[in-house]
């Protein structure tokens, strides 16, 4: 009898140190690549060939203060990682600073950032920050407020050529935790021959929007019309809320709480709900990439989207739209004073780095947000910051698109996702609820109301 | 004089205390990656902790995440959505692989090239299977959808987007996966049955049926057990699969417990509350775990 006690009990702690080392397996798990990016994928686009010279100052025999200084750079593997690959070689034969690229996903990313961070092991110096990550960088300190460097260099830096809406990408409460690297304007992608074909003008307003999906679709599934993201997670959370910030709607309420069931963001809710009816049957599972996967394959006749994409659809080894596409400010709901999406990526430097280490990379911002790199850094794929940038005439003839994101810079909302430190909590109640609903598993109202109360209950 | 030297190694074994030398290694690695851990989980389980905190402070608060995590409905929500998982995965598993391992237990040539193919699923991270199944199952490009259209099925939104499909769709990628790792465990089981009960049994005349119903399953007991138990801890712990594929979508239909802690602690930072839902992780497996071996002991004795 007792032997078999003595049996049940040694087997019961055998269990659970099994389990606990194969439960002990997972958080490993979680930190393997992630399925798809956030933010669309980072084949490279390919650019008008011009190879670029180093800038004037790397003929003078200038002094190198920071010879031989080793940074390293996290980046997302946004398009405009190619850029990076090309300009940091060049920085370090003007400079001797020596810059490490590290690629990450999205999710990767944002975790090991954070656990770089949080441990204050200063493994990267540089980083790239998601706009939406400027309010919890702030709140925590995670990087160098670079409002003293900017107050000592204004001089270089030219300040008031950068668009206003691109200190969004990393300003908060007055500081500066990232500075602009790479700003996305929201824009309407549509397909110049199939909307011609169809007699319609490109759509001006929501309701236009709707109006043409419906006649695009045709019922054979030979297109479709218009591509959504629908995916549980980051992926419909973003899009809903561009769509909330097209027809005017909010997040937040006055006070800056967040309110996601009004009876305005239902009524939001259903609109895309109905905009999924015109979009491909398998769009309510789509990320980033399947959504540009269908647009570039000529599926389908419209997509809203990051401007940073544009580029990709005149590459014929990845499009077969090439020269069919033309772009315009994505549409708002009729009668609301137009204010287009804007997103993008800031660069920061890390806090917790050696002071030496933050002059060098202060350095590496400086050059690389310059008026002259940044025209190189357009034409490797990045993405515009300056006014200049957007108005230069040459990169105006390579990129007959640029009056369409000046346009939409000039009236950019870059909080209509809001940069607040709980934003990846309201991300996730919205991407699960609203994905809920699209499949039907929720109505527009109690979707809402759940995903209202989940982020009343884990911001607590 | 035997004896004697039988007792003195008895002595020095353990009245001398030498066993415990030379367990240590072993305690000391299992203190390490087992109980330490377990035990600094349930600590910071009593905690509220956020991880991304710059001060990293630590506030005591007894069993509240235990009792919030009973008052959540997506924690209720999603033990249930496990349930469904390891009930689904484990039993289609069970009774593939005994029927495969039956079937490909003849040591012939084309068993042996069959069985050595069928283990190449195993070969594979989770992840990548589940990028590659996510692939061949979306609704626009993929292949399955493409051929069920063929023959006049209606896809609607995709296997893994459509609400009463998702759950079977990531059943089935498990299936695919682990059911050759069945296969093995009983064609070990199979190959060290004994003969003569067989032998016999065809003496007495009994038909083929007969001796796998009264012999092959009485015998393969044990196997059995230990398929069920690992196969039930694995995939009560299952994330990459979901993670890879519907990310717990459409809406919740396939958040399941693991999914859900990974949510509030990777992605909420909120590390108290998920140390409380992986230690009620633990308590249902091990509960599940002793429930099966009472089960199955029972039956032996």
């Amino acid at each position: 009898m007792h032997t078999k006690i003595f049996r049940t009990i040694s087997m019961l702690i055998l269990l659970m140190v099994m389990f606990v080392s194969l439960l002990g397996c997972a958080p490993a798990a979680t930190e393997a690549p992630k399925p798809a990016e956030p933010t669309k994928p980072a084949e490279p686009t390919k650019a008008p060939e011009k190879p670029a010279e180093p800038t004037k100052a790397a003929e003078q025999p200038a002094a190198k203060p920071f010879e031989g200084v080793e940074l390293t750079l996290a980046s997302m593997t946004d398009q405009y990682v190619t850029a990076f690959r090309y300009l940091i070689p060049i920085f370090k034969q003007e400079t001797g600073i020596d810059i490490t690229l590290d690629e990450l996903g999205y999710v990767d990313l944002y975790q090991k950032l954070t656990a770089d961070f949080v441990g204050k092991t200063a493994q990267y110096d540089l980083m790239t920050v998601d706009i939406v990550w400027s309010g919890e960088y702030a709140k925590n300190q995670y990087t160098l407020p670079l409002d003293d460097f900017m107050a000592r260099d204004k001089d270089q830096l030219q300040l008031d050529d950068i668009m206003p809406v691109s200190w969004t990408l990393g300003e908060w409460e007055g500081k500066h935790w990232a500075y602009p690297l790479a700003g996305y304007a929201n824009v309407l992608n549509y397909r110049k021959d199939v909307l011609e074909e169809a007699g319609i003008k490109p759509p001006a307003t929501q309701e236009e929007l709707l109006e043409a999906a419906k006649k695009l679709t045709k019922p054979d599934g030979s297109m479709y019309g218009i591509a959504l993201l629908g995916a549980k997670g980051p992926a419909v959370a973003q899009d809903y809320m561009a769509w909330v910030q097209q027809h005017g709607g909010s997040i937040l309420d006055k006070d800056g709480k967040v309110a996601i069931n009004t009876p305005q963001n239902v009524e939001i809710l259903k609109f895309f709900g109905e905009l999924f009816k015109y979009a491909p049957p398998g769009a309510t599972d789509y990320w980033w990439d399947q959504r540009e996967t269908a647009f570039r394959d000529g599926q389908v006749a419209m997509m809203e989207g990051w401007s940073i994409a544009r580029a990709g659809y005149e590459n014929p080894e990845i499009s077969k739209i090439v020269g069919k596409v033309d772009i315009t400010v994505a549409p708002v709901s009729k009668g609301m004073e137009p204010k287009y999406g804007f997103g993008g990526w800031g660069i920061g430097i890390n806090a917790a780095s050696d002071p030496k280490k933050q002059e060098a990379a202060w350095e590496f911002i400086k050059w690389l947000t310059s008026p002259e790199i940044q025209k190189e850094w357009i034409r490797h794929d990045g993405a515009p910051i300056r006014r200049s940038t957007l108005e230069d005439p040459e990169l105006n003839k390579e990129y007959p698109w640029f009056p369409v994101l000046l346009k939409s810079f000039e009236k950019g909302d870059g909080d209509y996702r809001p940069r607040i430190p709980e934003y990846s909590i309201i991300q996730d109640a919205l991407g699960t609820y609203v994905n809920a609903y699209l499949v039907g598993q929720e109505t527009a109202e109690s979707a809402l109301e759940k995903a209202q109360a989940q982020v009343e209950a884990n911001m607590k | 004089m035997n004896k004697s030297i039988a007792l003195s190694i008895r002595r020095f074994f353990i009245e001398d205390g030498a066993y415990l030398v030379m367990l240590a290694p072993l305690l000391i690695f299992v203190v390490l990656v087992a109980i330490y851990p377990l035990l600094f989980s349930f600590r910071i389980s009593l905690f509220e902790y956020r991880l991304t905190d710059p001060n990293q402070t630590q506030t005591f608060v007894g069993l509240q995440n235990f009792v919030r995590a009973f008052s959540d409905q997506v924690v209720i929500s999603s033990l249930k959505t496990t349930l469904v998982y390891v009930a689904g995965t484990v039993s289609l598993e069970l009774l593939l692989g005994l029927g495969l391992a039956l079937l490909l237990g003849a040591e012939t040539q084309i068993a042996r090239v069959i069985r050595s193919f069928l283990l190449m699923p195993m070969a594979l991270p989770p992840l990548v299977v589940g990028l590659v199944w996510k692939a061949l199952y979306n609704a626009d490009f993929g292949v399955i959808p493409y051929y069920l259209k063929l023959a006049g099925f209606n896809v609607g939104r995709g296997p893994l987007a459509e609400l009463n499909l998702a759950m079977p769709a990531v059943i089935l990628i498990d299936v695919w996966q682990w059911t050759p790792l069945l296969m093995v465990i009983f064609l070990a089981g199979l190959k060290s049955l004994p003969t003569e009960p067989y032998e016999a049994a065809i003496v007495d005349g009994a038909s083929r049926w007969q001796s796998f119903f009264y012999i092959t399953l009485p015998l393969l007991k044990p196997t059995f057990l230990i398929a069920l138990l690992l196969r039930t801890m694995q995939s009560f712990k299952v994330f990459d699969t979901i993670y890879a594929t519907t990310g717990g979508g459409p809406g919740s239909q396939t958040t399941v417990l693991n999914f859900h802690i990974y949510t509030v602690g990777m992605t909420f930072f909120q590390m108290g509350y998920a140390a409380a839902l992986a230690n009620i992780l633990l308590v249902v497996v091990a509960i599940l775990s002793i429930l099966y071996i009472m089960v199955l002991e029972r039956q032996q004795l």
